[in-house]
C-alpha cells in the first residue's frame, strides 16, 4: 500500500494532460498550459498517453461526445477535469492532482470499463463521431487502403454503394470502398478526419479528408457545434491579444516542423505578450524572429508546402499574408508580431483580413499528408470563435 | 601489441553490459528533460524521465479494436533487445561480450532489423497515425540505411578486417574521426536513423499525433521508449571502438574512455534533437542519396586509396 502510494505520489510529477479546447476558449487553454508548465505536467498528444482529460470550456453536443470517446479511449488512472473558464484552471487542476492520488477509486473505475475496447454506436444524427485522433471507428477503412494490392478490386462487383455486409466488416469494422486516383486507377479510399481535438490544430476544427495513397484527394471543413456559426471574421470580439495569437500560431507551425527550440521561443513570446511586460515581449519575440531567420534547415523543411501565388489568393480570397510557401507565410507573420510590439506595425492589424477556415478544402485537396498539418497551421488561422460569442455579435 | 587488443570476457558479464546500457539510456532522458526544462525557462526536470517511468508503471495497458497484439508487442519490446544485442560486439575498453570476426556486420544486421521493429509497432495498433509512423520509419529507412552502411565500410577498410577489435587496433596513434569526418556524421546521422531521434523522428511527429507512439500506453510505451534511448547509446557506443579510438587515452583505464566518450557523443546527440527541425520523410530522400551516399562513397574511396598507399 504504502509502495504503490509512493509510486502515485513521484508519478504525479510527469502526469500528461489531454487538452480539449472549446472553440472560444483559447485564452483558457493558454492558461491551462502556462499551469501545467509550472507543475511540470506535459500535453499528451493522444488519449492513450493521457492521465488527465482537460476540458477547457464548455463543449456543445457534438464535442462532447467526442470528448467521451476520448474519454472511453484513456488507459486509467484517469481524471477528467472540466475547466469553466480562466479563473477556474489551478483550482480544477488541483482536484485532478488529488483525485490522481486515489487509487481505489482506479481500481473501481477499471473493474467496471469493458475489458476490451469497442466502436463507437453507428449513429446518424452526427456525422462527426470518431474523429478524434484517427479514431477506432476509421480503422478498418485504412487497413484496407493500405492493402490496395491485396485484390479489393474483386468486391467491384458487389459494391453497395459504401455499406459493407455485415460479414464484410470484421469486428464491426466496414471495409474500404475504392475509387478512382488522379491516375483513373482503382484505389481504395480511406477517410481521415483531422480534429476537433488534435495537438497543434485549430481548436473545434474539423478536416475530413478522402486519402489514396498518401494524397488527398477531396476534403471537406466543418467547425464543431457550428450550428450558429456564420464563420469567423465576422467581428467576433477579439478575446486575446493579436500579436499572441499569431505568436501560438507559429509555435503550432513550428512544433509540427520539429523545430523544438524555435517553438519554445514562440511559446515564450506568447506568454510575454499576454503578461504585458513591454519589454520582456519585446526581448522575445527579437528573439523567436532571429530564431526563424536564421535556421537554414527550418526554412529547407518549410520551403514548398503550399505555395500560393498572387492569383492563388484572389481566388481563395486570402489575405496577402498568405504569398509564397510555408516558409514564407511564417517569417511574415514574425515579422507583422515584431513590427507591432515595436509599435511600427498598424494597430490592429486584425483587420487586415483572416484566413476563412471553409477555403481550407480547396487548398488541401491535392496535397500529400505529410504537408497536410504543415499547409493548415502556416495559414494562421484566427481561433474559431464560441457559438456563445456569435450569437452576441 | 596490434593483435588481440580487445579480450573476449565471460557471458555473465552481460549483465553489467546492460546494466551499463540502461544507466547511459537514463542519462539520455535525463539530459533531454533537463535541456527541455532549460529552454522553457524552468529549473530542474532532470528527474522527469525516473517520474515519467514511475508514471507509465502505474498506467494500464491498453488495446485497440482488431489490434494485431502479437507483432504490436514484438515491435515495442524488440526495440530494447535489439539495442542489447547491438551492444553485445561493443568493447568498453579492452573487454568486449563478443569480438566476433564480422562484428561491424553484426552492428549493422541488428540496425537494419530496427525497420522491422518499428514498423511492426506502427502496424500492430491498427490505427491510422500509427501505421503512418510506421511507414515514414520505412522511407527516412530508405534514406538513411545505405549511406550508414557505406560509413561503416570506411573503418573496415582501414583496418583491413570486420572484426571491432581490430578496428580499434588499427586506430593506434591516428582516431578515424580524423581523416574519415565524413563516414562519421553520415554514421551519426544514421544512429538519430535507427533509434528514431531528433530530427528522425517523424515516425513519432506531432503531426502524426505521435505516430508509432500514439496508441501506446502504459508499460507498452515505456519499452518501446526505453529501446530508443537505448538505441541512441548502443548506436553511441558503437562510435567510440569505430571512429574515436576505442579504450585509448591518457591517465584513465580504457573502460572509463570508452565510457567518457560515448556519453560525450551521446550528450551531443541529445543537444542537437532540440536544435534541428525534423527531417520530412517525402523529402529526407533527396539528402540521404544525392548528399550522404555520394559524400560516403567518396569517403570510402578516398580511404582505400590511402590503404593502398601506405601498402
Amino acid at each position: 500500500m504504502g509502495l504503490t502510494d509512493a509510486l502515485a505520489r513521484y508519478a504525479l510529477r510527469a502526469t500528461h494532460v489531454l487538452v480539449v479546447e472549446v472553440p472560444g476558449e483559447w485564452r483558457t487553454r493558454v492558461g491551462l498550459e502556462q499551469q501545467m508548465l509550472r507543475r511540470g505536467w506535459r500535453p499528451a498528444w493522444t488519449p492513450a498517453d493521457a492521465d488527465v482529460l482537460a476540458v477547457c470550456g464548455i463543449p456543445g453536443p457534438a464535442l462532447a461526445e467526442n470528448v467521451g470517446q476520448l474519454w472511453e479511449q484513456m488507459p486509467g488512472p484517469r481524471v477528467r477535469a472540466d475547466i469553466g473558464s480562466l479563473s477556474h484552471v489551478s483550482s480544477a487542476l488541483d482536484d485532478a492532482a488529488t483525485l490522481l492520488l486515489d487509487t481505489p477509486h482506479h481500481r473501481a473505475d477499471a473493474q467496471n470499463r469493458p475489458e476490451r475496447p469497442q466502436l463507437p454506436e453507428p449513429h446518424g444524427q452526427s456525422d462527426d463521431d470518431g474523429m478524434d485522433h484517427g479514431g477506432h471507428g476509421h480503422h478498418g477503412e485504412h487497413q484496407s487502403a493500405d492493402h490496395s494490392d491485396m485484390g479489393h478490386g474483386g468486391h467491384d462487383g458487389m459494391d453497395h454503394g459504401g455499406h459493407g455486409g455485415i460479414d464484410m466488416a470484421p469486428e464491426g469494422i466496414p471495409l474500404a470502398t475504392g475509387g478512382q486516383d488522379r491516375d483513373g486507377l482503382e484505389m481504395d479510399v480511406l477517410h481521415l478526419p483531422w480534429g476537433p481535438v488534435l495537438p497543434f490544430w485549430p481548436a473545434g476544427l474539423v478536416l475530413r479528408c478522402a486519402l489514396q495513397g498518401d494524397v488527398v484527394v477531396e476534403a471537406g471543413a466543418s467547425v464543431i457545434d457550428d450550428a450558429h456559426h456564420h464563420g469567423p471574421g465576422e467581428g467576433h470580439p477579439a478575446q486575446a491579444p493579436w500579436a499572441a495569437v499569431r505568436c501560438d500560431n507559429a509555435m503550432a507551425l513550428l512544433a509540427l516542423a520539429g523545430a523544438e527550440d524555435v517553438a519554445v521561443r514562440a511559446r515564450r513570446a506568447r506568454d510575454a505578450l499576454l503578461d504585458g511586460n513591454g519589454d520582456a515581449a519585446r526581448d522575445a519575440v527579437t528573439r523567436l524572429h532571429r530564431a526563424v531567420r536564421r535556421s537554414r534547415l527550418l526554412r529547407w523543411s518549410l520551403r514548398g508546402v503550399l505555395p500560393l501565388t498572387a492569383s492563388d489568393l484572389e481566388d481563395h480570397g486570402l489575405p496577402m499574408s498568405c504569398l509564397g510557401d510555408a516558409h514564407d507565410r511564417l517569417v511574415s507573420l514574425v515579422e507583422r508580431v515584431r513590427a507591432q510590439v515595436h509599435d511600427r506595425g498598424p494597430m490592429n492589424p486584425s483587420g487586415t483580413g483572416a484566413v476563412v477556415w471553409d477555403e481550407l478544402p480547396h487548398l488541401m485537396t491535392g496535397l500529400e499528408l505529410a504537408t497536410v498539418r504543415l499547409a493548415v497551421a502556416s495559414l494562421d488561422l484566427d481561433p474559431l470563435p464560441g457559438a456563445r460569442e456569435v450569437a452576441r455579435a | 601489441m596490434p593483435e588481440a587488443v580487445v579480450m573476449t570476457v565471460p557471458g555473465y558479464w552481460a549483465v553489467l553490459a546492460a546494466v551499463l546500457l540502461g544507466g547511459l539510456a537514463v542519462f539520455a532522458a535525463a539530459l533531454d528533460a533537463g535541456l527541455s526544462d532549460r529552454a522553457q525557462g524552468l529549473g530542474g526536470g532532470w528527474g522527469a524521465p525516473l517520474a515519467g517511468t514511475a508514471r507509465l508503471l502505474r498506467q494500464r495497458r491498453r488495446t485497440t479494436v482488431a489490434a494485431d497484439a502479437v507483432l504490436w508487442r514484438v515491435g515495442n519490446a524488440g526495440m530494447l533487445m535489439g539495442a542489447l544485442l547491438m551492444v553485445a560486439v561493443v568493447p568498453l575498453g579492452w573487454w568486449a561480450l563478443a569480438d566476433l570476426d564480422v562484428g561491424v556486420v553484426w552492428f549493422n544486421a541488428v540496425d537494419v532489423m530496427v525497420w522491422a521493429l518499428v514498423w511492426l509497432a506502427g502496424w500492430g495498433a491498427n490505427s491510422t497515425h500509427s501505421l503512418v509512423g510506421g511507414y515514414r520509419f520505412l522511407a527516412h529507412g530508405l534514406a538513411y540505411e545505405l549511406p550508414l552502411m557505406f560509413a561503416l565500410v570506411a573503418p573496415a577498410i582501414a583496418a583491413g578486417s570486420l572484426s571491432v577489435g581490430d578496428v580499434v587496433a588499427a586506430q593506434e596513434g591516428l582516431w578515424f574521426v580524423v581523416w574519415m569526418p565524413v563516414a562519421f556524421v553520415v554514421f551519426l546521422v544514421g544512429v538519430t536513423g535507427f533509434s528514431v531521434w531528433g530530427p528522425s523522428a517523424p515516425a513519432l511527429g506531432a503531426d502524426i499525433a505521435g505516430g508509432v507512439l500514439s496508441e501506446l500506453s502504459g508499460v507498452d510505451r515505456l519499452v518501446f521508449l526505453a529501446g530508443r534511448y537505448a538505441f541512441l547509446a548502443a548506436g553511441a557506443a558503437f562510435s567510440v571502438p569505430l571512429f574515436l579510438g576505442g579504450g585509448a587515452g591518457p591517465v584513465l583505464p580504457g573502460w572509463a574512455w570508452s565510457l567518457v566518450k560515448t556519453a560525450a557523443v551521446l550528450g551531443v546527440l541529445v543537444w542537437l534533437r532540440r536544435k534541428l527541425p525534423a527531417l520530412r520523410p517525402d523529402r529526407f530522400m533527396e539528402i540521404g542519396w544525392v548528399v550522404m551516399l555520394p559524400a560516403a562513397l567518396l569517403q570510402d574511396l578516398v580511404v582505400a586509396l590511402i590503404v593502398v598507399g601506405k601498402a
